[in-house]
């Protein structure tokens, strides 16, 4: 194995003493002196209804307020994958509390009285609150314009219906593999909603300024997505992209949420109306719940063919995804399913719908784990019961299917090298998977639970990511990139990144949350995908930078460019062990020659990243002939859980979780990804609980009754495990597996909860009500 | 969040000054202890007074002393307070319980007992407590002192029986004669910081008296004599406590809302009630009341 | 509006106040202290922490006008003299991610450590119970506390 300097190290972020000194600021933290202005929502009281008027005079009387603008000032589609979504509502609103209009006023105060005064008359619509309903015959239309929306090419939408778009799957053939089947097993499962609940809201602060300039200020995961978003939908207005600049301070949490475009377009076209005022839009935590993208929900039909010896011989998934009101980025995360619904087996025989739903509640989105959470649940819930039917341990039932490099995925292309089978025997292994527990208190009872994970990026085919490297006159670095720290560690592993290639440590290297006028291009921070496609432009960026090195010294030394090498932030040479020249006596201002004359200059590195080996291009019929994921991530995990059976709460022992990153790059980063995710994907099953009421309006839109954990909820034991089958096209072997970590709780833990009471539960949350109401109607039984 | 409502504030020294301001703004007025729910309500735009009357600089509010074989809570005794007050532990240790599983340490050691009770909101953590140890609410006004059963106190979800120009000035609880134990049970959502979604409370005394209170389970928490005199005649024993679970379904009258069903809010109800019941036998049967965390 | 004064960290401010003005809009927009962040403003998130008088409060559920006189101390003053065992501990074990509770729920720890210097486990998880963190499942920053609070 290659010896690593900085690779491979747990190095100390490199926003660290930002962040626990209380010095981070956030996008609501910056100042824009006394000129600020602050911009209120004013939102529509009905799921789906007709605007019929919109009165403003009330509103723009009121001291202080400098515009009231509504959808007739902006009647311009938008939208990440398909342009369905307006910036504030045009004819009707299509989800409880969408923006009608805003006030932009001196204060915060005038805006919120203003707001008030905004007077909107309704024609409601029927609404509709379910996918299954939305797909019945003569439901109302949420989108009677559907067809005429613009879209990426691999979204196949259903004219005058609800269906945005329907993915497809059809390998090998179902029939045959079902009545090869010795076991059967089918059954539907249900996952609703989630919220992502960073704990900083959506803040965005915009100007356009008297030059022409629009800049925002936004709490964001996709600084260039999002300045191609606001120049495209605000063109009409005369913006070109170059005009545009979106500044990116530290965000405080993504998880999704903050992708592609949502709230900040508010801010973005509201300037335009108050040229030469910076204009504020702060979310609150309740919009945060019902105004932002939300997790999708699905109602998911699986069935599943076996032999006896548990092989899986075929497999029907057909998946009603309630993607809500605009599903412009939700439609991919349906799309991202329907290719990867077989989850991480070998299954010849396959097919897969995966249809995505118009609904009239809040537009689903990016949600950490993007959609795998949610059929996995089904996907990994059903393997266990088919294990316990056959009587084979549901290990070894994964084991006999896990998928391997070069096996076909649903859409035909070769699996990727990895690690999935050492992750079984490492989580069998640390959880003692065959030791029998037995709980001494009648009123415990005690399970296990185990579930396997896998995910690919969703991306565009052409994602792309880049970097520039500037060296200074130490030797420092900056490092420019245009990916999101969104806690992850991102800019600390493309730091170590660099200081691998160019031999300067990490603590020399500046790398920050970037600016689109001054950082190249990055699609954006999702996917999973940053550490290796960012991590490939920013090796390719370092490699550039010594090759510039290289190249300088063999003119000036006459020293043989392939024999010199970087070592300790000096310029080495294997054939001349006497030469060595520190890089900070002339990346900046060059090497001097006897006549005096000076050659180089200051050396800027360059690299940029696309994967040229993906495709969309494909029979939409059956999914077979592209290459639509660059790769996949897996990996396995178990749990021991004790549940009150009295009361139904279930306390978590200890969970193990082992993933494959190709090559952990920083290793206690990627334990970090492995502890929180665990802990998000406990809080989905076990306590978060979205409520609507009839009128399609959020009832639990706060932390009072949305719960996430506290410090209280932690299990005693959580257990990370690095698994490392190195990525071939990966930084260093690298590959994304910042998601994948929530992948596997909620399965693992129904899974252990059937272990414990013998009762399976097929919808999710799986609270202490849930469970314990099930064994009150299994006591009767 | 920029509240949009204006509202005047005075900070009373002393008693006096303060009865006499509520008395000149009576319901125009609300008073300022911990402010933990007031700030919500007021942000929220629901009860905004005109005034508010910070009584925070009214040093003699913030005891907590044992008086007369009482032990009296001033208004201005935080949660925290209450947690590392001895004086609470050795003679309400049911009510440092509760004290413990109010909300998380940042509010605990701002809110305050009786703004608890004064804003008499169902999922309050106070209230169970207090009723099983008979306590008294002590309110002044310009007209003068006027004390009010805890049994009294509660009118309805947010209302008591508090005067418009009244102050709480502080509850006292009897320490009773006879040995004693009590414990508190909370249904929570989860461990973390929860609002009760049903509560229970028991105190037992040696003579097999059992009293017995109910909270977040109506718009009111509440005694329940008839099961008190059923256990007090019955002995607590195994179908005793069975019998008594089954009265429950009679006494309570859960709701469905979003933290929970009503089935579940009954089922907790009666398996709190026998955990809070047979704590408090362990705990009466120590030679010392008092069982540290 | 109403002129008072009270010690941030460390330092004796004055500043006018309409009684409607929060405490945390006061120390953020006019006071230029920004680690006390806002994240539900009802006081279930605790990000808005300070430390008032020596105790951990909810600065968004208090009004400007009430600290009149008093003590407050925010992750600013406690970082004024470089970081503390407590910090450099939470830095060294890349304890944060996103870093956005990390002001309130610090404070709640400086509290917890000066009451109690060697808490145990379950005593640090119950101090920063109010504390919500969405990307760290508050492992690492348990971990980071016991260390720095082991009896050596």
């Amino acid at each position: 194995m290659e010896e690593y300097k900085f690779i491979g190290k747990s190095a100390i972020r490199v926003d660290g003493k930002e962040k626990v000194s209380g010095a981070a600021l956030y996008t609501d933290d910056l100042e824009f002196g006394p000129d600020l202005l602050y911009a209120e929502i004013v939102e529509g009281p009905h799921a789906h209804a007709m605007i019929l008027s919109i009165d403003t005079s009330e509103a723009e009387k009121v001291p202080e307020v400098l515009a009231v603008v509504t959808g007739k000032d902006f009647p311009y589609n938008f939208g990440l994958y398909m342009k369905d979504r307006f910036i504030f509502a045009q004819d009707r609103v299509r989800f409880f509390g969408e923006q009608i209009a805003a006030v932009v006023a001196r204060t915060p105060q005038a805006a919120k009285k203003a707001a008030k005064l905004v007077k909107v008359s309704y024609a409601p619509l029927p609404k509709v609150l379910s996918p299954i309903d939305a797909v019945k015959k003569n439901a109302d239309l949420i989108h009677p314009d559907l067809e005429n929306y613009e879209h990426v090419p691999w979204f196949f939408p259903k004219p005058k219906s609800n269906i945005a778009h329907h993915r497809k799957i059809r390998k090998g053939n179902v029939d045959q593999g079902f009545k090869d089947a010795d076991y059967v097993l089918e059954d539907t499962y249900e996952v609703p909603r989630y919220s992502h609940c960073a704990i900083e809201y959506h803040a965005a602060v915009a100007k356009y300024d008297h030059s022409g300039r629009l800049t925002v200020w936004a709490s964001s995961q996709s600084p260039h997505t999002q300045r191609n978003l606001f120049a495209n939908a605000l063109a009409p207005l005369g913006l070109k992209h170059n005009d545009v600049r979106v500044i990116a301070p530290h965000v405080g949490g993504g998880f999704g949420s903050k992708a592609g475009v949502t709230m900040e377009i508010i801010a973005a076209a509201v300037a335009m109306k108050v040229q030469g005022h910076p204009v504020k839009v702060l979310w609150n935590r309740e919009r945060e719940f019902y105004n932002t993208y939300q997790r999708l929900g699905v109602v998911a039909k699986l069935k599943i063919g076996v032999k006896k010896d548990g092989r899986i011989t075929a497999l029907h998934h057909e998946l009603f995804w309630d993607a809500g009101a605009y599903v412009e980025y939700g439609a991919n995360v349906v799309n991202a399913v329907g290719l990867s619904a077989i989850g991480p087996y070998k299954v010849e025989n396959a097919s897969i719908d995966s249809y995505c739903i118009y609904t009239n509640l809040p537009p689903g989105g990016p949600y950490r784990g993007f959609g795998y959470s949610e059929f996995l649940f089904g996907l990994e819930s059903h393997m266990d019961r088919i294990a316990k039917h056959l009587g084979i341990d549901p290990i070894e039932i994964r084991r006999r299917n896990a998928i391997k490099e070069g096996d076909l995925t649903a859409y035909g292309a070769h699996m990727n090298p990895n690690g999935l089978l050492q992750a079984i025997d490492a989580v069998e292994k640390e959880i003692k998977w065959s030791e029998k527990l037995k709980s001494s208190n009648p009123d415990i009872a005690i399970g296990k639970g185990f579930s396997l994970f896998w995910k690919a990026p969703a991306m565009p085919p052409n994602a792309s990511s880049s970097c520039f490297l500037k060296m200074n006159e130490d030797a420092s670095i900056n490092l420019l990139v245009s990916g999101m720290d969104l806690g992850q560690g991102f800019l600390t592993v493309m730091a170590q990144i660099a200081a691998e290639i160019l031999s300067v440590p990490t603590s020399k290297i500046r790398t920050e949350n970037p600016d689109t006028d001054r950082n190249p291009y990055e699609w954006q921070t999702v996917a999973s995908h940053i550490t290796w496609g960012c991590g490939n432009a920013v090796k390719k960026a370092a490699i550039d930078a010594r090759d510039q090195i290289f190249d300088l010294i063999a003119r000036t030394n006459f020293l043989p460019k392939d024999m010199l090498y970087l070592e300790d932030e000096k310029v080495k040479c294997k054939s001349d062990p006497s030469f060595e020249l520190a890089l900070r006596d002339f990346v900046i201002n060059g090497i001097q020659m006897e006549d005096g004359t000076f050659k180089g200059g200051p050396i800027i590195g360059r690299g940029s990243f696309m994967p040229e080996y993906t495709s969309t291009n494909a029979n939409p019929e059956t999914s077979q002939g592209g290459h639509p994921n660059v790769h996949y991530t897996v990996g396995a995990a178990a749990a021991i859980i004790e549940i009150d059976k009295q009361t139904g709460k279930v306390k978590v022992k200890k969970i193990v979780e082992a993933v494959d990153c190709g090559k952990a790059l920083n290793p206690s980063l990627v334990d970090g990804q492995i502890v929180g995710g665990i802990m998000q994907g406990i809080s989905t099953v076990l306590y978060e609980d979205m409520k609507f009421d009839h009128r399609g309006k959020m009832l639990n839109p706060n932390f009072t009754d949305y719960k996430i954990p506290t410090a209280l909820d932690v299990p005693d034991e959580i257990i990370p495990i690095i698994i490392e089958v190195a990525q071939p096209d990966g930084p260093f072997g690298a590959r994304g597996m910042g998601e994948h970590t929530m992948i596997p709780v909620a399965p693992m833990i129904a899974n252990a909860i059937d272990n414990a009471l013998g009762i399976r539960i097929k919808t999710m949350p799986i609270t202490a009500e849930k469970i314990c109401l099930e064994i009150l109607k299994k006591e009767k039984e | 969040m920029a509240i949009p409502y204006e509202f005047g504030y005075e900070k009373p020294l002393t008693l006096e000054e303060a009865i006499q301001l509520l008395g000149k703004h009576g319901k125009n007025a609300r008073v300022l202890a911990g402010g933990t729910d007031l700030a919500n309500e007021v942000k929220q735009g629901f009860r905004v007074p005109e005034v508010l009357i910070d009584i925070k600089g009214i040093d003699s509010l913030r005891k907590i002393e044992i008086i007369d074989d009482r032990l009296h809570i001033g208004a201005l005794v935080t949660f925290n307070e209450i947690l590392e007050s001895k004086a609470v532990q050795d003679n309400a240790y049911i009510l440092y319980e509760a004290a413990g599983l109010v909300a998380s340490n940042g509010v605990r050691n701002r809110a305050t007992m009786v703004g608890n009770i004064c804003s008499a909101v169902a999922c309050m953590d106070s209230a169970a407590p207090l009723l099983v140890h008979d306590a008294t609410i002590h309110c002044l006004s310009v007209d003068g002192q006027r004390d009010v059963t805890v049994q009294k106190w509660f009118v309805d979800n947010r209302k008591t029986a508090i005067g418009e120009k009244e102050l709480v000035t502080h509850v006292s609880i009897p320490i009773p004669k006879l040995k004693y134990a009590g414990a508190y049970q909370k249904m929570m959502r989860y461990s973390g910081e929860d609002l009760s979604q049903a509560n229970v409370g028991v105190l037992l005394f040696s003579d097999g008296k059992c009293n017995v209170a109910f909270g977040s389970v109506g718009p009111i928490p509440k005694r329940s004599p008839k099961l008190e005199a059923f256990i007090k005649e019955k002995g607590i024993n195994s179908q005793s406590i069975a019998d008594a679970k089954e009265m429950i379904s009679k006494i309570i009258a859960p709701i469905t809302d979003v933290r929970a069903t009503k089935e579940y809010r009954m089922h907790m109800t009666k398996v709190m009630f026998e955990r809070a019941i047979n704590t408090a036998v362990e705990r009466l049967k120590k030679p010392k009341l008092i069982t540290k965390k | 509006m109403k002129k008072i004064s009270f010690t941030l960290n460390g330092e004796l401010r004055y500043i006018y106040v309409a009684p409607n003005e929060g405490l945390l809009e006061v120390l953020r927009d006019k006071m230029g202290v920004k680690s006390p962040k806002c994240g539900c403003d009802s006081g279930d998130c605790g990000a808005c922490t300070v430390i008032l008088n020596g105790k951990t409060v909810r600065s968004c559920l208090i009004f400007a006008i009430e600290v009149d006189g008093q003590d407050i101390l925010t992750l600013e003053g406690i970082s004024k003299d470089g970081l503390t065992p407590l910090q450099t501990a939470l830095n060294e074990r890349n304890a944060y991610q996103c870093g956005y509770c990390a002001p309130g729920m610090i404070l709640s720890v400086t509290e917890l450590i000066k009451k109690n210097p060697h808490p145990s486990e379950h005593e640090i998880k119950e101090s920063i119970a109010g504390n919500l963190c969405r990307c760290t499942g508050y492992k690492p920053v348990i971990d980071a506390v016991l260390e720095v609070t082991k009896k050596h």
